[in-house]
């Protein structure tokens, strides 16, 4: 098609938004798009430099993040201070939701592998919005939950699993 | 060439010129310095209390416009409705008071008010008199002329602003109601625009403390007002049980200067004190004013039951801050600032035990106890 006529018939451009961007994490992806443009109002956007650190094992956190671009390298020090790696994050990624219910000291440390754009829902954000709209709150938090809850029942498995090994062996 | 000094003479002229440059523009640029301060001085000459009284009526609506915002009605519509309540309590208490005697009470106090200084000094003179017999060498103090001297000089000077204070009233009356809708509305968007503008490592940090800071200040700001405001009540209905005229202002003194600690109380009794000594003598209605104003508001209410509930122990400023603040505050805004040098003064420091708290909780100490903890 003529460039002059795509420009005009492009759609809106939904799949660059920024809500757009946030149903596909998968806390949020039950949230309409009205409720999908309030959380984007709470929520804060972050741009880092490759190599930036975004949070250290032991800071007290204060929420989670999600990539939106870039790479992000999970990694905790041994008590020789080298690094070892827990996992790298690509974008729709999230992690740190931990801290989005409790101040808790994070148990790893994160830093970005390349230029990358974070979104970040913290606690402080989270508690005001409790107060003022608690129904989307109540989904915003029953998609953390649900993602929490399966990562222990898929933990849980493992455990079994591990289990059964060493009674075999 | 002068191969002593290392420089050849158009080096040092160079060098003479640049000099001499350098000095008249930095003070160029000093006296520029000064000139813009001072332009900005005036023009926020008079900005200040507005301000400060509409953040103050921001701070106070902010629950209300919470309330009744919810899915359905914004922010602002909230705020109309807020504003619209406030203004009907208003216009229903002013009613009550009743504009004719508002302002009759107003004229009959400006002829008043010399009477009873007057009467105040000369009670002060019989007062000193007795003393003088008692002990002679005071005599030589003229404490009674000078405090004749200096009353009339403030008579004066209140006389002399009345006209200049009801302007800035009237500016009040348009500025404050809609700065406070302007901060009720969008104070959360400007604080979001300045938090992020901090650097990615601070940024959680900066983001908590704020949390804290402006709950604790919230917390603090309406607990202070409302304070006031009972303690005005109180008197005002303690006061109207007696004979005592202008009962409300004397209300009105007492809750503003309870706004102060421990100077505050004790200065906004003496004008209810005065006044129940010229009209009334010392009688038993005098000893149940005292009362009213020692025991009932300062004592039983204040101490016992509003600071508890009110107002946390944390805030608490050390009597000398206290004194510093009034002191300083009346040097930079006179009356005004002596008032509200204090609430100012504990708010920085509830400012600074935030962040002194946080950084507790973030120290290097706490980080290896819960690593500990965290892996067992």
């Amino acid at each position: 098609m003529n460039p002059f006529w795509s420009n005009i018939f492009r759609g809106s451009g939904y799949e660059a938004t920024l809500a757009y961007f946030l149903s596909t994490v998968p806390i949020f992806s039950k949230l309409k798009k009205g409720e999908l443009s309030f959380l984007e109002s709470i929520v804060h956007v972050r741009n880092y430099k490759a190599d930036e650190i975004v949070f250290e094992e032991g800071d007290i956190g204060s929420g989670m993040y999600a990539i939106r671009s870039g790479q992000v390298r999970i990694y905790t020090l041994d008590d020789h201070g080298h690094e070892s790696e827990q996992a790298t994050l690509d974008p729709g990624d999230f992690f740190g939701e931990v801290a989005l219910t409790a101040s808790r000291p994070r148990i790893a440390s994160a830093r970005t592998t390349e230029a990358t754009v974070l979104v970040g829902l913290f606690r402080s954000d989270m508690l005001d919005a409790i107060r003022k709209h608690p129904a989307v709150s109540a989904k915003i938090l029953l998609g953390l939950t649900r993602v929490i809850s399966d990562r222990l029942h898929q933990s849980h498995l493992q455990v079994n699993e591990l289990e059964r090994e060493r009674g075999q062996s | 060439m002068n191969e002593q000094s290392g420089f050849s003479r158009a080096q040092i002229v160079l060098l003479y010129i640049v000099l001499t440059a350098a000095i008249a523009s930095g003070i160029s640029i000093f006296s520029s310095a000064s000139t813009i301060t001072r332009l900005l001085n005036t023009a926020t000459d008079g900005l200040f209390l507005p301000i400060l009284i509409s953040l103050i009526v921001a701070f106070l609506l902010d629950p209300i416009v919470q309330y009744f915002e919810k899915e359905k009605i914004g922010r602002t519509k909230s705020i109309f409705i807020v504003y619209f309540l406030v203004s009907i309590l208003l216009f229903v208490l002013f009613m009550i008071i009743g504009p004719q005697n508002l302002l009759g009470m107003m004229k009959s106090l400006k002829g008043d008010f010399p009477r009873y200084f007057g009467r105040a000094v000369d009670f002060f003179n019989i007062q000193l008199s007795t003393v003088q017999t008692h002990f002679p060498f005071v005599k030589d103090y003229d404490l009674v002329d000078k405090l004749r001297g200096s009353a009339e000089e403030l008579v004066g000077l209140i006389l002399a602003q009345t006209p200049k204070s009801a302007m800035r009233i009237g500016s009040l009356f348009l500025l404050v109601p809609l700065f406070s809708f302007f901060f009720l509305r969008d104070s959360r968007r400007i604080m979001r625009g300045l938090i992020s503008l901090t650097p990615n490592r601070y940024f959680e940090m900066v983001l908590d403390i704020y949390d804290h800071v402006s709950w604790q200040l919230a917390h603090f700001i309406r607990g202070r007002i409302i304070e006031a405001s009972i303690i005005g009540l109180v008197v005002w209905m303690g006061l109207s049980l007696t004979d005592i005229r202008y009962a409300p202002i004397l209300g009105l003194i007492a809750g503003i200067t309870n706004l102060v600690p421990y100077i505050g109380p004790i200065v906004g009794m003496i004008p209810g004190l005065i006044i129940a000594l010229v009209d009334l003598g010392m009688g038993g209605q005098f000893w149940w004013i005292l009362c009213v104003y020692l025991l009932i508001a300062q004592v039983i209410l204040d101490n016992f039951i509003l600071i508890p509930i009110l107002i946390s122990r944390v805030s608490n400023l050390h009597p000398l801050l206290v004194i510093l603040a009034i002191v300083m505050g009346g040097k930079l805004y006179g009356v005004l600032g002596m008032i509200i040098g204090v609430p100012i003064a504990s708010i920085i420091n509830i400012i600074i035990l935030e962040i002194r708290q946080y950084r507790r909780t973030f120290s290097p100490y706490i980080r290896i106890v819960s690593n500990r903890d965290g892996y067992g």
